[in-house]
C-alpha cells in the first residue's frame, strides 16, 4: 500500500509540479488549493504525511492553523512546512506549531524526497526497537539513526529533520570541525550562512533546554561548528 | 560671507528699543506741561502785583516825598538813598561803605558849580574832585565823600568866617519846606563842625552851630574823607551837596566847587530818594507771601522792597515727604536712579547771583510797559544762568497818572521742582514698566527660540547621517505656529519613515515575491530533468538551472539584510573576546581562502566586548570577502586589533584599488556595489558592507573606509570600532 501524502498549497504550478514528482516515486498524492477544503478531506481521512505552505489563498497564517488541527488529530503524523517566507519569525513559529520540518521553495526536490524518505523511515522503525548498530553513542548523547532520535543523557530531544542530520553530521566525526557548506551537504538543505548560524542556535537552545550545562557545539569562527565529545 | 548669527531673542530686545520712545514721550509732555505752569505762574504773579497796586492806588500821599512828580531825574543830582544794612561807624574810614562801592558816584569836572566869573580851563581833578554816595540806615540819612584836594585848607583858628576854608556845603528842603543851607567847616580834622546858615544871609555870627547833623573829617593821602549823617526828620525830598576848594592859606580865596546840584537855588536843587517806610510798611504785608516785591516811581528808583527771593517758598513748591522709613526702592532711587536723573536734569538751586538784588533802578521792558499803564511780564535768565526769574510788572494809578508800578519777583525754582518730581516719577514708571516689558518680550523670545532650536534638534535627531530615520518627532501638543510646524515635521517625518521602511523592506518582499514564481521554474525544471531527454535538450536544461541556482542565490541575498535585522532584534548580547573571534575567524580563512595571505597583528590580553560573536564573525567575513576579493595579487590582507580606553577597534586592510573619494561614506549603504562589470562572477547586490554595518551598529559601534598610501603600496582600510564591555 502506498504512502497518502497531502500537499496544501495554493500555487497550482508548485503544486503540480512537487505532486508530480512525488508520485513518479511511487507516492499516493492529493493536493489542496486551500484550509477548508483540506481540512474536509483530512477529517474523512488523514494522510501519512502533510506538506503544507503557511500562506494559503486569502489566510495569511492558514498554514499554521492547519497545522496545529493536523497535529491535533495525530501525534506523530509528520508535517513539513514549505513556504516561501524565510525569516527567523516564521520558522521558529511554525516548528512550535509542531511540524517535522521547516523547509523554503528554494529547496530543491532531491532534497524534498530525501526528507520526505526519512520521515516514512522513521515512521516505519518507530514501533520497532532499535538495533544497537543502529546507535551512535558519544558522550551524553544517543543517535539512533533509524528512528532519527536524539536522546541527550536520558532525556529526548525533539527535533526537526534537517536539525537531526546536522548534529548527526557533527557527532560522527567529533572533534573535526565542520564547515557550514559540510553541514548543509549533509542536511541536505542549500541555504545561506545566516541560517545555518540560526538552526546550530536553535538546536544548541535545545540542548540547553535538557542540560544548562550543555556546551558540546563549539562554534570555530571563520570555519564552522565542531561537536565537543 | 560672514554673517553674525542674528537670534530672534537679539531681535526682539533690538524692537524693544522702540520702548524708549515712552519716556521721550513723557518727556516732552512734562515740558509742556511745565509750559502751562509757567503760563499760570506769570497770571498768578500778575495777580500778586495787581492786589499790592491796587493797596497803593490813589494814596498820593506815599509819593509825596519822592521825586515822583518830576518830570525826570538826573543821575548825579537826584540821590538814592540805598538801604545800608549795618551801621556805619563814623570815623571816616570808609571800609563800612565798601559793599556799596558799585553805587558810588564820582564828581568832577562836569559838577563843577560854575557862576560868570569862573574859569574852568585851569581845572585839575587833582585839585577837586570827589567819590560820594547817600545811604540810609535806621533813621539816618548817611553820606561820605572821598574828596581829593591837593591842599587841603581848613578853617583858620580864629576865623569865624566858615566859608574861607575847604567846606562842605548842605542845602535841603526840610519837611517843613523850608529851604535851609548847612555847612560843615572845620578848623581841624576831627568831629565836623556844622552850622545851620541864617536864611537871609551869610553872615556867620548869625550861623548856628547844628549838633544833629553829624560826622567826622579825616584827611588822607589824596585830600580828606567826610563821614556824616542826618536824621531823616531834618530831610525833605531835596537835598544838595556842594564842596569848595580853598586853595590858598593866605588870600584865602575861594577856589572851585563841585556838588551834586547848585544848592544856591531853590529849584535847581536835587532831589533824594529815601525808600519810603510807610510803602515798605504796606508791602511788608505782602512780603510775607512768596515772591519779592518791589515798589517803583515813575523813574523806576525803588520806593520800598519786601521779600527775599532766594527764601521765596512758591506756592509751587510741595511739601518735603519725609519721615517715612527708607525703602529699597527708596534706596535704590537715591542712590542710583536719581544722580541718573539728574544728569539730564537741572535741579533748581537758591544758589544764583541775582543782580537785583539790592538794586536802586528797575530797569526792563515790563517795567516800561507797566509805567506806561498797562501790567506786563518777563522771564529772565539769572546771570549764572543757574536760575530762571519771572517778574511782573503792575502799575499805580493816582489821578488816571501812573505814579509807579508794583514788580513781583519769583523763580521758577517751584515749577521746576514740581516737574522734576513729575520727571522722576515719570522715569521711575517707565523704567519699570521698560524693564518688566524688555524682560517678558526676552523671556518670551527665549521660548520661542528655545522651541525652536528644540524642534531643530529632533527634526535632526530624527534621521541619522544615511537618511534612516532614527526616531519619531515628538509633536507637540501647543496650539500656536511652533506647535503646528512640529506636528508638520512630525507627520513628514513618519511618512518619510514609512517611505522609508518601503524602500528597507523593498528587497526583501521583492524576494519574498520572486521565491514561488522562481520555485515553479525550478521544480518544472527538475520534474524535466527527470523526463528522458536528448542531448541538445541536456546543454539547455544544464543552463537553465545553472541560471535558476544563481536567481535563487539572488533572491536569498536580497533578504538576507532583513533577516539579519530580524535576527538582530532578538539576538542576545554575551561577554566575548574579541581577539579569539577574529583570530578563529583568520584560521578560517587561511584554509577558505588558501591563495590570499593573512596577517596578523593582536595585542596580548584579551579584549573584552559585549556582543553577539558569531555575528562579529559574520561581519569579518563580509569584510574579508571583501579585501581577498579587491586585493592585488600575492598582496598580504592586514587585521590588526587594538584597544584604548573605552573601544575596541580592529581593521582590515587590503592592498589594491582605492576607493573613489566620494563613494568612502556611501559603500555601507545597501545596495551599493562598486565592482567593475567583469569581476560579476558572483551575482553582487552590494549588501555584503550593508551587513556589516548593522552588525556593527548592533555592537553600538561604527564602521568607516579609508584609503592608505604607504610608500608605493595602496590601497583600502576598513576600521571596525566597538565599545569595550562596561566594567
Amino acid at each position: 500500500m502506498s504512502r497518502n501524502i497531502a500537499i496544501v498549497e495554493d500555487e497550482a504550478a508548485i503544486r503540480e509540479n512537487y505532486a508530480d514528482v512525488l508520485r513518479k516515486q511511487g507516492y499516493e498524492v492529493s493536493t489542496f488549493a486551500n484550509r477548508p477544503q483540506a481540512m474536509t478531506a483530512f477529517a474523512n481521512r488523514l494522510p501519512d504525511l502533510a506538506i503544507i505552505d503557511i500562506g494559503l489563498e486569502d489566510e495569511i497564517d492558514g498554514g499554521f492553523s492547519l497545522c496545529q488541527s493536523l497535529r491535533a488529530m495525530s501525534a506523530t503524523l509528520p508535517i513539513i512546512f514549505l513556504t516561501a517566507r524565510d525569516n527567523d519569525f516564521d520558522t521558529v513559529c511554525g516548528l512550535r506549531m509542531g511540524a517535522d520540518d521547516y523547509l523554503t521553495k528554494d529547496i530543491s526536490l532531491p532534497h524534498l524526497t530525501a526528507r520526505i524518505a526519512a520521515l516514512f523511515r522513521r515512521l516505519d522503525v518507530m514501533d520497532k526497537p532499535s538495533t544497537p548498530e543502529s546507535l551512535l553513542k558519544c558522550g551524553k548523547l544517543t543517535i539512533d539513526t533509524n528512528r532519527m532520535t536524539i536522546h541527550w543523557g536520558e532525556s529526548q530531544i525533539e527535533i526537526t529533520v534537517t536539525e537531526f542530520w546536522m548534529v548527526y553530521s557533527m557527532a560522527r566525526y567529533a572533534g573535526h570541525v565542520k564547515s557550514r557548506e559540510q553541514l548543509m551537504q549533509d542536511a541536505n538543505i542549500v541555504v545561506d550562512d545566516s541560517t545555518i548560524t540560526s538552526h546550530i542556535k536553535r538546536i544548541r537552545k535545545k540542548f540547553v533546554q535538557a542540560d544548562p550545562e550543555f556546551s558540546c557545539i563549539d562554534t570555530v569562527y571563520g570555519m564552522g561548528y565542531r561537536w565537543n565529545g | 560671507m560672514f554673517t553674525l548669527p542674528f537670534g530672534l531673542r537679539a531681535k526682539l530686545v533690538l524692537l524693544s528699543g522702540f520702548l524708549f520712545a515712552i519716556p521721550w514721550l513723557g518727556y516732552k509732555y512734562v515740558w509742556e506741561m511745565e509750559k502751562y505752569l509757567r503760563q499760570g505762574q506769570e497770571r498768578t504773579l500778575i495777580g500778586t502785583a495787581r492786589a499790592l497796586a491796587t493797596a497803593l492806588h490813589e494814596r498820593p500821599k506815599l509819593f509825596d516825598y519822592q521825586a515822583s512828580f518830576l518830570d525826570t531825574v538826573v543821575k548825579g543830582r537826584d540821590l538814592y538813598a540805598y538801604p545800608i544794612d549795618e551801621p556805619i561807624l563814623l570815623d571816616g574810614r570808609l571800609y563800612d561803605w565798601e559793599k556799596y562801592s558799585a553805587h558810588v558816584l564820582s564828581y568832577a569836572k562836569e559838577h563843577l558849580i560854575t557862576r560868570e566869573d569862573t574859569d574852568t580851563s585851569n581845572y585839575t581833578p587833582q585839585s577837586l574832585s570827589f567819590k560820594h554816595m547817600v545811604g540810609k540806615f535806621d533813621n539816618y540819612l548817611y553820606a561820605f565823600f572821598e574828596v581829593t584836594d591837593d591842599k587841603v585848607i581848613y578853617r583858620a583858628q580864629n576865623s569865624l568866617r566858615l566859608t574861607a576854608n575847604d567846606h562842605l556845603r548842605i542845602g535841603l528842603i526840610g519837611p517843613d519846606a523850608q529851604f535851609r543851607h548847612y555847612v560843615i567847616s572845620n578848623r581841624e580834622a576831627g568831629w565836623l563842625d556844622s552850622y545851620l546858615l541864617n536864611e537871609r544871609s551869610d553872615n556867620p555870627l548869625l550861623a548856628k552851630p547844628e549838633p544833629k547833623m553829624q560826622g567826622k573829617w579825616m584827611e588822607t593821602d589824596k585830600g580828606y574823607n567826610i563821614e556824616l549823617r542826618i536824621p531823616l526828620a531834618m530831610l525833605g525830598s531835596k537835598i544838595g551837596f556842594a564842596i569848595t576848594d580853598v586853595d590858598d592859606s593866605g588870600a584865602r580865596v575861594r577856589g572851585y566847587t563841585i556838588g551834586t546840584s547848585d544848592i544856591s537855588d531853590f529849584n535847581d536843587l536835587g532831589t533824594v530818594l529815601v525808600p519810603s517806610p510807610e510803602i515798605e510798611r504796606i508791602i511788608k504785608g505782602m512780603g510775607h507771601s512768596s515772591n519779592r516785591l518791589w515798589v517803583v516811581d515813575q523813574h523806576q528808583r525803588v520806593l520800598a522792597q519786601t521779600g527775599d527771593i532766594r527764601a521765596s517758598n512758591s506756592i509751587w513748591d510741595l511739601p518735603e515727604e519725609g519721615g517715612k522709613e527708607d525703602g529699597l526702592f527708596d534706596q535704590l532711587e537715591k542712590k542710583l536712579l536719581l544722580p541718573l536723573y539728574y544728569k539730564v536734569l537741572t535741579r533748581p538751586t537758591d544758589d544764583f547771583v541775582d543782580e537785583l538784588f539790592d538794586a536802586a533802578n528797575l530797569e526792563g521792558e515790563h517795567i516800561s510797559k507797566a509805567l506806561a499803564g498797562s501790567p506786563s511780564s518777563q522771564w529772565r535768565l539769572t546771570p549764572d544762568k543757574r536760575a530762571v526769574i519771572l517778574s511782573a510788572a503792575y502799575p499805580i494809578w493816582i489821578d488816571n497818572k501812573v505814579m509807579g508800578a508794583v514788580i513781583a519777583e519769583e523763580t521758577t525754582n517751584g515749577i521746576k521742582s514740581l516737574r522734576n518730581k513729575a520727571l522722576e516719577k515719570l522715569f521711575n514708571i517707565i523704567l519699570a514698566v521698560m524693564s518688566l516689558g524688555t524682560l517678558a518680550l526676552f523671556l518670551f523670545a527665549s521660548r520661542i527660540s528655545s522651541r525652536i532650536r528644540k524642534l531643530r534638534n529632533e527634526t535632526e535627531q530624527a534621521i541619522d547621517e544615511h537618511g534612516k530615520i532614527r526616531r519619531e518627532i515628538r509633536t507637540s501638543s501647543t496650539r500656536d505656529e511652533i506647535g503646528d510646524l512640529s506636528r508638520s515635521f512630525a507627520s513628514i517625518v513618519s511618512r518619510l519613515g514609512q517611505y522609508t521602511h518601503y524602500l528597507e523592506n523593498m528587497s526583501s518582499r521583492l524576494s519574498h515575491e520572486l521565491r514561488t514564481p522562481v520555485a515553479v521554474v525550478r521544480s518544472s525544471l527538475e520534474n524535466l530533468a527527470m523526463q528522458p531527454l536528448n542531448d541538445d535538450a541536456k546543454v539547455y536544461m544544464a543552463r537553465a538551472q545553472e541560471g535558476i541556482t544563481r536567481l535563487n542565490k539572488l533572491i536569498t541575498n536580497m533578504s538576507e539584510a532583513t533577516r539579519l535585522e530580524q535576527t538582530l532584534q532578538s539576538a542576545d548580547k554575551e561577554t566575548f573576546d574579541l581577539l579569539d573571534v577574529l583570530k578563529g575567524c583568520v584560521e578560517g580563512y587561511r584554509f577558505a581562502y588558501p591563495d590570499a595571505q593573512f596577517e596578523l597583528n593582536m595585542p596580548q590580553p584579551p579584549v573584552l566586548i559585549d556582543g553577539a560573536p558569531e555575528h562579529i564573525a559574520q561581519l569579518m567575513d563580509k569584510l574579508i570577502t571583501n579585501a581577498v576579493e579587491f586585493s592585488s595579487p600575492s598582496t598580504a590582507i592586514v587585521i590588526s586589533a587594538e584597544q584604548d580606553k573605552n573601544h575596541a577597534r580592529f581593521s582590515i586592510r587590503n592592498t589594491g584599488p582605492a576607493l573613489p573619494e566620494q563613494m568612502k561614506d556611501r559603500i555601507f549603504d545597501s545596495m551599493i556595489s562598486l565592482r567593475p562589470q567583469v569581476q560579476q562572477k558572483q551575482p553582487h547586490l552590494g549588501i555584503g558592507l550593508y551587513i556589516a554595518r548593522l552588525i556593527a551598529e548592533f555592537h553600538q559601534g561604527k564602521i568607516t573606509a579609508q584609503n592608505w598610501q604607504e610608500n608605493d603600496a595602496s590601497g583600502v582600510e576598513v576600521i571596525v570600532t566597538i565599545p569595550l564591555k562596561e566594567s
